[in-house]
């Protein structure tokens, strides 16, 4: 009994000195490269906005009909004024509590109605709180699907993953679609994080023992999600940026784990929604807030695909 | 701006850190090895066998399975009275949607809802007599409930406890549940941590578990009716 007693005593003493356990060991070739490089309180600036970019937005757990998501809202169609996005993807959880026709226009078509009306087109993943009807609303564009994806510019390609009830069928669907795209950007977006330093939710460690592999085999340069109500720049994870972008009209107030180590920039005191730009090689990203903050910003470059040695 | 570079900065000396730490591992891995060995040499327990990793094969990975267990003969019996129920139900719900108009696939709320309530007219019509435990039967009941007190009474319990009743603080507790009845408008959708989907049996898309309150309800997706519920499901 003792000797199993010292044992476990000189296990720990050694995990504790490598860091075995919970540091990431490695970062693979083919990683995406982030550069900050804005200041953080700049007020919100049409990234380069350039001619025949792809420009869109990310939004997440927004649908509450609270006067707050308005805010948000209206901050929204404040910069598509100067920075004509054309899409804004939605990670889930679109509509809070009812949903009956006169909850579609208080919770999404009232306030987007500038948007809307300019002809940005949302394109929606599912989250917990919805349900799943939602495949058929038309400004929604899943055609009737819970997974879907869709090219919007050539050589960039967005997959919507339904993560509530992520079926075996769905997992091979994803799969054969990220095997079959020759694009340089591929994008995946759903709403549980697997990563996040939610203490709430946190890192969704079933979804991502799935779902990782996929996304390095295939090349996948970014994933959007939501679900914990903040906005998180998770640092790349071999080679992969993760945001959590959930504070589009719910948010929990100090929710992030200062310790987790895994947070490149987070936001937890106002509701967020991200602005984004793909041009050539690199995203330009910014986060803003309800009071139209950059609270965060930078550009990523893409990651490229390793030729195969064994070809 | 120095905060940014502050960050990269900080990746960059976590990076070498990582390098450094590496060469660490790879010299004391060999004697953490033997410790762990020594470990298990000296208790002689047997451990249970370690599962497959799932990363090499993603498709079958267990976290898109739901497994119903672990179950007893009887158990497995008993949810199987549960299954032969749910079957009945779906082949009814779905003889009734093929006899409605087909939902368009950019469809404006409004007709969502009207399919919605007809489907759910026509339900309660073809099921006038339901009533709790037509699904959810005698025999299944019992053992779900403890199929759930085995996930909430694991050392994420209370976790998961908090993420189901996370947003769902207009849940009325008070809520009178009944079967056919419209899932009440007021009550958010509430979250299904996949420990719970995992463990308890299978749906096809038509169903949906979700709680109200302390109940687990099956809740029909396109009619948005409750099924069938049990009360009391969730522990205390």
């Amino acid at each position: 009994m003792r000797l199993i007693h010292w044992s476990y005593v000189a296990l720990l003493f050694l995990l504790i000195w490598t860091g075995a356990g919970w540091r990431d060991s490695g970062i693979p070739a083919g990683a995406a490269v982030v550069q900050a490089s804005q200041s953080p309180a700049e007020s919100a600036v049409p990234l380069p906005n350039k001619d025949g970019s792809l420009k869109f937005c990310v939004l997440g757990d927004f649908g509450t009909g609270d006067p707050s998501q308005y805010q948000l809202a209206e901050q929204m169609a404040r910069l598509h004024e100067r920075f004509k996005y054309d899409l804004v993807v939605l990670v889930g959880d679109n509509l809070y509590g009812a949903e009956r026709p006169q909850d579609f226009q208080k919770k999404f078509e009232i306030p987007y109605k500038p948007l809307l009306d300019a002809g940005v087109k949302f394109y929606a993943s599912l989250g917990n709180h919805d349900a799943r009807e939602q495949r058929f609303y038309k400004l929604f564009t899943m055609g009737g699907k819970l997974y879907y994806t869709f090219s919007p510019k050539p050589n960039i390609r967005f997959f919507a993953f339904e993560s509530t009830y992520p079926e075996p069928e769905q997992i091979r669907w994803l799969e054969k679609e990220l095997a079959a795209s020759n694009d340089d950007w591929k994008i995946v977006f759903f709403h549980h994080p697997l990563y996040s330093s939610g203490e709430r939710h946190g890192s969704d460690l079933r979804l991502r023992e799935v779902l990782e592999p996929l996304f390095l085999k295939y090349n996948v340069s970014v994933v959007l999600n939501g679900h914990d109500h903040f906005y998180e720049r998770v640092k790349p994870q071999k080679g992969i940026v993760y945001f959590v972008a959930g504070s589009g009209g719910q948010l929990r107030v100090g929710n992030i784990d200062r310790g987790s180590g895994i947070t490149a920039k987070g936001f937890d005191t106002d509701l967020v929604f991200m602005a984004a730009e793909i041009t050539g090689d690199q995203m330009y990203f910014n986060a803003i807030s309800r009071v139209g903050q950059t609270v965060d910003s930078g550009v990523l470059t893409r990651r490229k695909s390793t030729p195969d040695p064994h070809r | 701006m120095a905060e940014n570079l502050l960050e990269l900065e900080e990746m960059r000396s976590s990076e070498d850190q990582t390098r450094f730490v590496g060469s660490r591992i790879g010299v004391v891995s060999l004697v953490a090895a033997a410790v762990l060995a020594l470990s298990a040499c000296a208790s002689g327990d047997k451990q249970p066998p370690t599962p497959p990793a799932t990363s090499a094969s993603p498709s079958s990975a267990p976290a898109t399975e739901r497994v119903v267990g672990p179950l007893t003969p009887a158990d497995a019996q008993a949810l199987a009275t549960m299954n032969d129920r749910l079957k009945q139900y779906v082949d009814v719900h779905r003889k009734i949607e093929r006899s409605l108009p087909k939902l368009p696939a950019d469809a404006t709320p409004q007709q969502i809802d009207k399919n919605q309530r007809a489907l759910e007219k026509l339900l309660r019509q073809a099921r006038v007599t339901a009533k709790p435990g037509d699904i959810f039967t005698p025999e299944a009941r019992p053992v779900i409930k403890r199929l759930l007190a085995n996930v909430f009474g694991g050392p994420d319990g209370k976790q998961l406890k908090a993420s189901i009743m996370d947003e769902s603080q207009a849940a009325p507790s008070a809520a009178k549940l009944t079967v056919n009845a419209r899932y009440p408008d007021i009550v958010p959708l509430t979250t299904i941590p996949p420990q719970v989907l995992q463990t308890l049996p299978k749906l096809t898309e038509d169903l949906e578990y979700r709680f109200i309150g302390n109940a687990l309800i099956l809740l029909d997706v396109h009619a948005h009716i409750i099924a069938d519920f049990i009360e009391a499901a969730l522990p205390k």
